[in-house]
């Protein structure tokens, strides 16, 4: 079934030449590292002011509020250079167990970050950050960081992407 | 492309630390995500800081709280970067040193970048000051942001262009 729609997509005549045009590729590939990037800092600052490592004359939950948005919308546009980078090699990727471990990082990853902003603005009111709280930066950070190795090693180990 | 820069080129990438790096399977992709790392440090704060002095996002802090909160961090994020960068570059040096996308991003769009970037660090306090932002401020931020887009988009254009 999932092998199905990988070929349908691969097939699919917008995917096809978005991935074949060098221009559309490379601007593909462009807002994937870029939105990346602005998704991972900005997440392990968060975390690290979490951890009492980033300015504290900035509150947690001020720099979260400043962030968040920032984290949201590059999620977003890397979830979709991603789709398209993934969509035109679906059967390729389809075959790849590293590109599912990167997916499940990446997926509690997230689920880290959700509980991050959840949680920030009451870990912010105590007098001192709780040690699950700590626990769950950590996590976040390794995760990301998890998910950029993951995401290189895709091509170094199978030659895809 | 100048001879003595060539040879080098050819000089680091023979070097043990460089062969080491592209003899093991491991060892590159590990150099790549370290660059990748730090690079996220680096871009994230620099974005967080000038989307601020754009004028966008919640204005829960000011750009100059946000930036010198994120300092120190910023700069360790690049220092990462610089030394993942320059094991990656050492392993194909003579390679990279006759590609012209990254002798456009290493010669001319970071040294621009980090310019701006130090100018902004610098005139962050004085902008501070004034009742609202000045334009001139907003201008640096979205110049500065561009400027990265454009690094990150020649560091993508290196294959495509070797």
């Amino acid at each position: 079934m999932f092998l199905h729609i990988c070929r349908w997509l691969q097939d699919n005549s917008f995917i096809a030449v978005i991935n074949g045009t060098a221009w559309t590729a490379a601007a593909v590939e462009i807002v994937h590292y870029f939105s990346m990037f602005i998704l991972v800092g900005s997440m392990v600052i968060v975390d690290l002011r979490v951890l009492g490592l980033v300015g504290r004359a900035q509150g947690a939950t001020q720099l979260a509020d400043r962030l968040f948005p920032w984290i949201w919308a590059s999620l977003v546009l890397n979830f979709v250079s991603g789709f398209l980078m993934f969509a035109g090699s679906a059967t390729a990727y389809y075959r790849n167990d590293i590109f599912y471990d990167k997916m499940g990082v990446v997926l509690l990853a997230i689920v880290a970050n959700i509980i991050v902003q959840q949680k920030v603005r009451k870990w912010d009111q105590l007098p001192a950050m709780p040690v699950w709280a700590k626990s769950i930066a950590v996590l976040s950070i390794g995760l990301w960081v998890g998910a950029i190795i993951a995401g290189v090693e895709v091509p170094a180990l199978t030659g895809v992407g | 492309m100048d001879g003595s820069l060539l040879g080098f080129g050819q000089w680091l990438q023979n070097r043990s630390f460089a062969l080491a790096i592209a003899g093991s399977d491991w060892a590159y992709p590990l150099v790549q995500a370290t660059h990748f790392t730090g690079l996220s440090i680096w871009v994230g704060t620099n974005v967080a800081v000038d989307l601020s002095l754009i004028g966008l996002g919640k204005k829960s802090s000011t750009s100059l709280q946000l930036s010198d909160a994120l300092f120190i961090w910023n700069w360790i994020g690049f220092g990462i970067a610089v030394i993942g960068g320059f094991l990656l570059f050492s392993v194909s040096a003579e390679t990279y040193l006759t590609n012209i996308a990254f002798l456009t991003k290493l010669g001319l769009l970071i040294p621009l970048g980090l310019v701006l970037h130090v100018v902004i660090q610098q005139k962050a306090p004085m902008w501070e000051k004034a009742l609202e932002t000045p334009p001139v401020a907003k201008v640096a931020g979205f110049t500065e942001l561009l400027l990265w887009l454009c690094v990150a988009t020649a560091a993508v254009l290196i294959p495509y262009v070797g």
